[in-house]
């Protein structure tokens, strides 16, 4: 288990991580969202031990990380960073030996994964000559070469074309699947919602929601109600009891449900006003829940 | 595959200095400074071989039996510092050609007479006729001698005792304290700029939040500084190598032990001397994230490296005065004047350690501070760092 526990971090008087805490089962993945400047960048640097953390720790398997532990992490900054002259095959190597591989060893292990990564033959190409696309990718080749045992990757999808996207996808629910603990932060919620066994959303320095997405989803979902009903005059739901309309559009109505309303009464309203297409209740997009969650946020940036 | 290991901090900083040599050895501006270092040093031994070959040289010619008189002009030659080669010659008519023919600088003939002759072309120049008239008389004086039953002659040897000792061993040992003071401040000047490049290199790329998620800042410091010191001393070993192996092989100093002993001395400081500045250069580059900024940051040490190679070229004509001697403890300015100092012998054996002490502790006072700045300031990414946010930050 990965956890991030009572994160705290001030820059002077500005108070960027107010308490952030979450946990990442092995070989799940984690995605982390929150709009610009929320503190993801900020969390995962303290993880990494670029940032001191004012309170809070992150624990791997029940310890505090530290500069050995941390050597177990593949880490991909926010900023890619990389030797712009040295060579691919080179550069991963040398990361690979950084983080402890035997210099015969790194050397077999850089090679395979930039096969992996499709730039087997820009091998002996310096960095600075590779498109963004594949700088990226030696990026996290250099992540993963040292086979860690934790994935912690700082917007790692930005700057991908689609393909490339799909690919690093692949790369890393592989990694997941072979008990990797991955967070990773994204903008691309779609993504995430895609790719991620739980989600945490971040704003202002607090997490407003963390868990799977589905429950999430129920979580948060209040009590939406989509019913189209073609042929139903535009006022039809108006007077049910507890329920309030939330859009309507030639048929197609978006009701919100008070607590204990019955659900199977307005399937009885909308039968009597003819034929009824679709009844369900709504899933929430992650997007809606992002949107839900991070507007929830009291305004209190400390001073 | 093999498991990953823990890393032990020595094995971290090997790791970085052996990128760092591996890395700078391919670099361009690396190969070429060296080869051109060496061309330096080649080329001004050869000068030093020109202009010494240009001395004097007489080839004299003698009628008859040269057996005695040969030995006698030799030795009157090195008295004089003239370079005798002595020709056998068959006859008076053969002595005339030769010297028409500028063979021989001069011919002795009639030599085992009472009236020698020396045949010239014009006239004969001073040491010509000194090296020929000191030979003639030393055989005949001892001719004469021993006729008179004198058999070993006692002559008693004057010792030289100089009112301003070895000055001209002085005057070599002191011309290569600053050849060697000159190529160490070169060095050390191309070496800091290495390392300063290098750093903002990490900081520009931001391949530095990388590396610090596996090591500390100091440990990466360490390796860049041990990297680049073993190849700059590499580098200066073997200048100073062809440098003192080239002077001696032509003939270029009197006394080998002493250029030997300055370039050792020379060597020892530019370790100490490495040390202290690239530290220095790697903190200053720190406070900054481009290439451009390095400039200014850098300008107040390379300033200081011009001020104390002056003070050393300054040192070799007054080694004993206040300046020099003041400036020779002083750390920084040390490693550029103490080995004139010392090359021109006017040390006392306790400064030297002093002046060590002194650049250890200072070296170590950096390697301390600047560790922090460049702690703190490696990951700030934008723009210039003040010295005093990266030492706060550091401390954080």
């Amino acid at each position: 288990m990965l956890e991030f526990d009572g994160l705290h971090k001030s820059f002077g008087t500005v108070r960027v991580l107010d308490g952030v805490g979450f946990a990442v089962a092995p070989g799940s993945m984690f995605g982390f969202c929150g709009s610009n400047g929320a503190g993801k960048t900020t969390t995962m640097r303290i993880a990494m031990g670029l940032v001191r953390a004012d309170a809070g720790e992150v624990r791997w398997q029940g310890r505090e990380l530290d500069q050995d532990v941390r050597r177990r992490i593949g880490y991909m900054p926010e900023e890619r960073g990389l030797y712009p002259k040295m060579k691919v095959g080179e550069q991963v190597a040398y990361f690979a030996k950084l983080h402890g591989l035997a210099p015969a060893a790194a050397a077999k292990a850089a090679d395979e994964w930039i096969g992996r990564l499709g730039l087997a033959d820009r091998r002996g190409d310096a960095v600075e000559k590779l498109s963004l696309g594949n700088q990226q990718r030696v990026q996290l080749a250099a992540a993963l070469v040292s086979r860690p045992d934790v994935l912690i990757l700082d917007e790692p999808f930005s700057g991908l074309d689609p393909i490339g996207v799909d690919s690093l996808a692949e790369a890393l629910l592989g990694q997941a699947r072979e008990g990797v603990p991955v967070v990773f932060s994204s903008h691309q919620l779609d993504l995430v919602e895609r790719l991620c066994d739980s989600v945490g959303i971040l704003a202002r320095g607090r997490m407003v929601a963390t868990g799977p997405v589905e429950e999430l989803r129920r979580r948060e979902a209040g009590r939406l109600l989509r019913v189209v009903v073609p042929d139903a005059d535009p006022h039809w739901a108006d007077a049910l009891p507890g329920v309030r309309v939330v859009s309507e559009q030639a048929g197609d109505t978006l009701l919100e449900l008070a607590p204990g309303s019955d659900d199977q009464d307005v399937l009885a309203a909308a039968l009597r006003t003819g034929r009824v297409s679709h009844f369900a209740w709504r899933q929430p997009t992650l997007v809606e829940l992002f949107r839900e969650a991070v507007s929830a946020t009291p305004e209190e940036v400390a001073a | 595959m093999t498991e990953p290991r823990t890393l032990s901090s020595a094995a971290l900083v090997r790791l970085v200095a052996a990128r760092e040599i591996s890395t700078r050895i391919r670099d361009k501006s690396f190969i070429i400074s060296s080869v051109v270092i060496i061309l330096l040093i080649v080329g001004s031994i050869g000068f030093q071989v020109a202009i010494n070959s240009g001395g004097a040289e007489s080839r004299i010619g003698v009628v008859g039996d040269i057996s005695s008189l040969r030995p006698a002009l030799e030795a009157q030659g090195k008295a004089v510092a003239v370079d005798v080669t002595v020709v056998e010659l068959d006859d008076d008519a053969a002595a005339r050609s030769a010297v028409k023919d500028g063979d021989v600088d001069g011919a002795l003939v009639d030599a085992d007479t009472s009236s020698p002759r020396l045949v010239v072309q014009d006239s004969a120049d001073g040491s010509l006729r000194a090296v020929v008239q000191g030979a003639v008389a030393q055989l005949s004086l001892s001719e004469q001698l021993a006729r008179a039953g004198v058999s070993t002659l006692d002559v008693p040897e004057v010792a030289v005792s100089p009112l301003d000792p070895d000055s001209e061993q002085n005057g070599q040992r002191i011309v290569a304290a600053i050849i060697g003071v000159s190529l160490l401040y070169g060095l050390l000047i191309l070496f800091g700029q290495f390392i300063a490049q290098g750093v903002v290199e990490e900081k520009s790329s931001r391949v530095v939040e990388l590396l610090l998620a596996t090591m500390r800042p100091w440990q990466l410091l360490a390796g860049k500084i041990l990297g680049l010191g073993v190849l700059a001393l590499g580098q200066m070993v073997v200048v100073i190598g062809v440098g003192v192996g080239g002077a001696l092989a032509f003939d270029v100093v009197d006394v080998p032990g002493d250029i030997v002993g300055t370039a050792v001395s020379v060597v020892a400081w530019f370790v100490l001397g490495f040390a202290f500045y690239a530290s220095i250069f790697a903190v200053a580059a720190s406070l900054v994230s481009r290439q451009e900024d390095l400039g200014t940051v850098l300008m107040p040490t390379t300033l200081v490296l011009v001020v104390a190679l002056v003070i050393g070229i300054q040192a070799a004509g007054d080694p004993g005065g206040t300046l020099a001697t003041v400036t020779s403890y002083v750390p920084g300015l040390s490693p550029l004047v103490m080995p004139v100092r010392q090359a021109a012998g006017d040390v006392a054996l306790w400064e030297i350690p002093l002046a060590v002490v002194l650049m250890l502790i200072a070296t170590a006072l950096i390697v301390r501070l600047g560790g922090r700045v460049y702690a703190g300031a490696l990951l700030r990414t934008s723009g210039k760092t003040k010295l005093r946010e990266a030492l706060t930050a550091g401390r954080a």
